[in-house]
C-alpha cells in the first residue's frame, strides 16, 4: 500500500496529467486490453467479474486492482500478464489458465525487464509458473496464494521463480504444490520473509548463484527436499522453520559450494538430514535447534571454517556425521542431548569434551544397512566402548565447551542459565529408587548444599553427597 | 484347565517376583520421564531399556517360577485331569500375571506421560516379547531337570538373543558388503524377536531416519501393512512353536 501511495505521490510531483480511475467490468463493453490501451501512465483500473482475452500485456504505469469476483483467466494460451512498465501495481486477482509448455516458460504473472512492480495479494490457480520475474528491479511480491497442481516434475515449474533480479522483497507469500515454490537464480541484495511453502515437489526455496540474499521467519514443510542454496555467497538464513522434509535425497537445508553464509535461529526437525554442508567456507551456524531428525547434520570434510555455536542437538537419530577425518571446523558451546559429562566447576559448561559423531553413524555410513541395529544394546555398547577409547572416530570432531543445559532462544545467554541453583528436586527421583524416606533434615541440608554450590572449592565427594544423602557413611566427609 | 489358571494367577499374584517386576519397570519408566524433559527423548532411553530388559526377566522368571511349582505339578498330575490342561492353565496364568505387570509397570506410565502411536507400539512389542519369552523359558524348564543348567540356558538364550545375534548379522553384513546382500537383510533382522520388536518400535520414533537412504528398505517391508503383518506373524510363531514343543516335552515327561 505505501509502494501504491509512494507512487502516487511520485506521479502527481512528476507532472503526469491528473490520474484517473476507470472501471472495466468482463465480459461487458469492449476488452481490457482496450482498457489498458485507452489509459493513461498514473490511471487505476479497477477490474470486476471474469477476464478471458488471452494474454493481457501491460506496458506502462498503470495500477490493476481487481474486486473480490476478479478473475483473470489467461485460457491457456500463454502467459496471462505479461508486465514491461515500470511500477506496476496488481493487486486483488484470481489468475488462472497459463500455457503449460518446456519450450518457453509461460507464466499466471511475468514481469521482464522493469522496475519498481507490486504483485499483492492475488490468487493463482495452477499456473505453470506462477509468478515470473525476469529482470526486475525493486519489485514486491506480497500476500499472494500461489497453489499448483500436483504432477510430475516434467509438467510443474516454479510458484515464484526469479532470474536476474535486484533488491526484490517477497514477503508473505504461500505458495504449494509446485516445482520449486520459490526459486532464485542471478538475484542479488534481496529479501524473502515470512513466506510458508509446503508440498513442493522440489525445493521449498532454491537459490542459484544469487548473492547477498536474506531469507527470514519463513517456514517449509513436507517440500521434496527442503531448500537448496548453492553456489551462492553471503546468503543470510535467520528464525526459519524446515519442518518434515523426507526422503532418501530429502534435507531440510542444503548448502552446496555457500561462502560467508550464516544460519542463525532455525529450527529443523523430522528431517531426514537437518542441514548438508558441502563444500562451504565461512559458515556461521548459530543458535539453532535440530530435533527428533534423522541426521541432524551433514558435514562434509569438504567444509572448512565454518563455526557452529550454540546449538541444540535434541532426540536426532544421528547428531552429526562425516565422510573424512580432517574436520577444519570449530564446534563449541553447543548442547547435545547425548552428552553424558559433568561440569563441577558450574559455569554451565562441562568439564569433558563431547565427541558428536558416535561409532554407530560412522558404521551406517559404511554400511547403510547397519541402520537396523539403531538403539541396540549390541551398538549402545560399542557407542559407549568407542567414547571412552576413541580409535575410529576423527579425533578433531568434538565440542570442548557443551552446554550442560539447552539455550533459551531470546535474550539471555546459555551460561546465565546455568547459575540456577541444582535442582535438587529432581533428587527425590532417587529416593524413591533407593527407597530412601526423605526426612526433615534433608531440606536443611538441601539449602546448605545449594550455598555451597555457589561457592568455589568444590569436590565429587559433594556430588556424592547430594546424591546419595547417608549423613554417616565415610563419603560424605568432605 | 480353568482351575489351574486360576490358583496359579492367585499364587502369582502373591509371588514378590512379579510384584517387583511391575514396581521396577515402573520406577525405571516413571524416573526416565522426570529426569528427561522431553517426553520423546525418555520414551527413546526406555526403547532400550525395554529391549533389553524385558526379554531378560520373563525368560528367567519363568523358568524360575517353573522349577519352583514343579511339587505342584507333581501334585496336579497325580489329579484326574489332563496334562495339556495343566500346562496350559500355568502358563497363561504366567502370561496373564507378566502381561499384567508389564502394563501396569510399563503402560501406565507411557498413557500418563506419552500416549502417543510410539508408545502404543512399544507397549504392543513390549508384550509380545513377555510372551515369546515365557514361552521360551517353559520349555527350557521342561526340558532340562535341574534349575541351575536352566537358569543357565536361559541367560544364554537371552545373550543369543540380545547381543550375540546382532554382533554375527553386523560382522556378516560387514563381511559381505561388496556382495548384494539386500535379499538377505531383511528376513535375517526379522528373525530374531527383540531385533523385530526394536524395529517396529524405530519405525516410529526413528521415522525420519527410516525415510533415508539406510532405513530404507526396513521402512518399505516393515512399514507397510502387510509388513505389519508379516511381523506379528513372525512374533507369534515364536510363541507358538516353544509353546507347541513344550505340551509335546510334558505329555511325555515322567515328573
Amino acid at each position: 500500500m505505501t509502494r501504491a501511495l509512494q507512487l502516487l505521490i511520485l506521479i502527481h510531483f512528476t507532472g503526469v496529467a491528473q490520474a484517473r480511475t476507470w472501471t472495466h467490468k468482463g465480459g461487458s463493453g469492449g476488452t481490457l486490453r482496450e482498457g489498458i490501451e485507452r489509459a493513461s501512465p498514473g490511471d487505476t483500473i479497477l477490474v470486476s467479474g471474469t477476464v478471458s482475452e488471452g494474454t493481457i500485456r501491460v506496458d506502462k504505469t498503470i495500477v490493476l486492482l481487481g474486486k473480490v469476483d476478479a478473475v483473470i483467466d489467461g485460457g491457456g494460451m500463454g502467459d496471462v500478464l505479461y508486465i514491461t512498465g515500470d511500477h506496476v501495481v496488481v493487486r486483488n486477482f484470481t489468475i488462472l489458465g497459463s500455457r503449460h509448455s518446456n519450450l518457453d516458460d509461460q507464466a499466471g504473472i511475468k514481469v521482464n525487464e522493469c522496475r519498481g512492480v507490486v504483485i499483492a495479494d492475488n490468487v493463482l490457480d495452477k499456473c505453470f509458473f506462477a509468478i515470473y520475474l525476469s529482470g526486475a528491479k525493486d519489485a514486491l511480491v506480497e500476500g499472494n496464494t500461489v497453489l499448483g497442481k500436483p504432477g510430475e516434475e516434467d509438467h510443474m515449474a516454479n510458484g515464484i521463480h526469479l532470474w536476474k533480479c535486484n533488491n526484490a522483497t517477497i514477503r508473505n507469500n504461500r505458495v504449494e504444490y509446485h516445482r520449486d515454490g520459490i526459486y532464485f537464480e542471478f538475484v542479488t541484495d534481496s529479501h524473502i520473509t515470512g513466506n510458508t511453502t509446503k508440498h513442493n515437489l522440489r525445493y521449498g526455496l532454491h537459490f542459484m548463484f544469487s548473492h547477498r540474499d536474506a531469507y527470514e521467519d519463513n517456514h517449509f514443510e513436507d517440500n521434496g527436499a527442503g531448500v537448496a542454496v548453492m553456489f551462492s555467497r553471503d546468503i543470510a538464513m535467520r528464525r526459519n522453520r524446515f519442518l518434515a522434509n523426507r526422503g532418501a535425497s530429502a534435507y531440510g537445508l542444503l548448502l552446496k559450494e555457500i561462502n560467508d553464509g550464516e544460519i542463525i535461529g532455525n529450527t529443523f526437525q523430522d528431517n531426514t538430514t537437518g542441514i548438508m554442508i558441502d563444500g562451504c567456507n565461512r559458515i556461521n551456524v548459530h543458535d539453532n535447534v535440530f530435533r527428533l531428525n534423522g541426521w541432524a547434520l551433514r558435514l562434509f570434510a569438504n567444509a572448512i571454517d565454518c563455526d557452529f555455536r550454540g546449538n541444540t542437538f535434541a532426540g536426532n537419530t544421528f547428531d552429526v556425521s562425516t565422510n573424512g577425518s580432517l574436520i577444519p571446523n570449530t564446534m563449541n558451546g553447543n548442547y547435545w542431548d547425548r552428552y553424558a559429562g559433568y561440569d563441577l566447576d558450574r559455569d554451565g559448561y562441562g568439564d569433558v569434551p563431547h565427541r558428536p559423531l558416535g561409532f554407530f553413524t560412522l558404521l551406517v555410513e559404511m554400511q547403510p544397512y547397519a541402520m537396523v541395529f539403531s538403539r541396540s544394546l549390541f551398538v549402545s555398547l560399542l557407542d559407549r566402548a568407542e567414547r571412552l577409547i576413541p580409535s575410529l572416530t576423527p579425533e578433531s570432531m568434538k565440542d570442548d565447551k557443551p552446554l550442560m543445559r539447552p539455550p533459551v532462544r531470546g535474550g539471555r545467554s546459555s551460561a546465565k542459565l546455568n547459575e540456577r541453583p541444582f535442582p535438587y528436586s529432581t533428587l527425590g527421583i532417587f529416593h524413591a529408587l533407593f527407597f530412601i524416606p526423605a526426612g526433615p533434615w534433608q531440606d536443611e541440608k538441601c539449602r546448605m548444599m545449594n550455598e555451597k554450590w555457589r561457592k568455589p572449592e568444590r569436590s565429587m565427594a559433594m556430588v556424592n553427597t547430594c546424591i546419595f544423602p547417608f549423613p554417616n557413611l565415610p563419603h560424605t566427609h568432605g | 484347565m480353568l482351575k489351574v489358571f486360576k490358583y496359579t494367577l492367585i499364587d502369582l499374584a502373591r509371588n514378590r517376583f512379579v510384584l517387583g517386576y511391575a514396581l521396577l519397570m515402573l520406577l525405571v519408566a516413571q524416573g526416565l520421564f522426570a529426569l528427561e524433559g522431553d517426553p520423546t527423548k525418555a520414551l527413546l532411553s526406555l526403547v532400550q531399556v525395554v529391549m533389553a530388559l524385558v526379554p531378560l526377566i520373563a525368560l528367567v522368571f519363568t523358568v524360575v517360577y517353573m522349577y519352583d511349582t514343579l511339587e505342584f505339578t507333581q501334585l496336579l498330575a497325580v489329579q484326574p485331569m489332563r496334562r495339556s490342561a495343566i500346562l496350559g492353565g500355568q502358563l497363561l496364568a504366567l502370561a496373564a500375571a507378566l502381561l499384567l505387570a508389564q502394563a501396569i509397570g510399563l503402560g501406565l506410565p507411557l498413557l500418563v506421560h506419552s500416549p502417543t502411536v510410539a508408545a502404543l507400539v512399544l507397549s504392543l512389542s513390549g508384550s509380545a516379547l513377555v510372551l515369546v519369552f515365557a514361552a521360551l523359558g517353559a520349555l527350557i524348564a521342561l526340558k532340562q531337570r535341574e534349575k541351575a543348567r536352566g537358569v543357565g540356558v536361559a541367560l544364554a538364550i537371552w545373550f543369543l538373543f540380545v547381543l550375540v545375534y546382532d554382533a554375527l548379522l553386523m560382522w556378516g553384513m560387514f563381511t559381505l558388503s561388496d556382495y548384494p546382500i539386500e535379499p538377505f537383510v531383511v528376513p535375517l533382522a526379522g528373525i530374531n524377536p527383540i531385533d523385530l520388536a526394536r524395529i517396529m518400535v524405530m519405525l516410529q520414533v526413528d521415522l525420519a531416519a527410516m525415510m533415508g537412504y539406510s532405513g530404507a528398505i526396513y521402512k518399505n517391508f516393515f512399514g507397510s501393512v502387510g509388513g505389519t503383518i508379516v511381523a506379528a506373524l513372525i512374533l507369534s510363531l515364536w510363541v507358538a512353536v516353544p509353546v507347541l514343543f513344550a505340551f509335546r516335552v510334558f505329555r511325555r515327561k515322567d515328573l
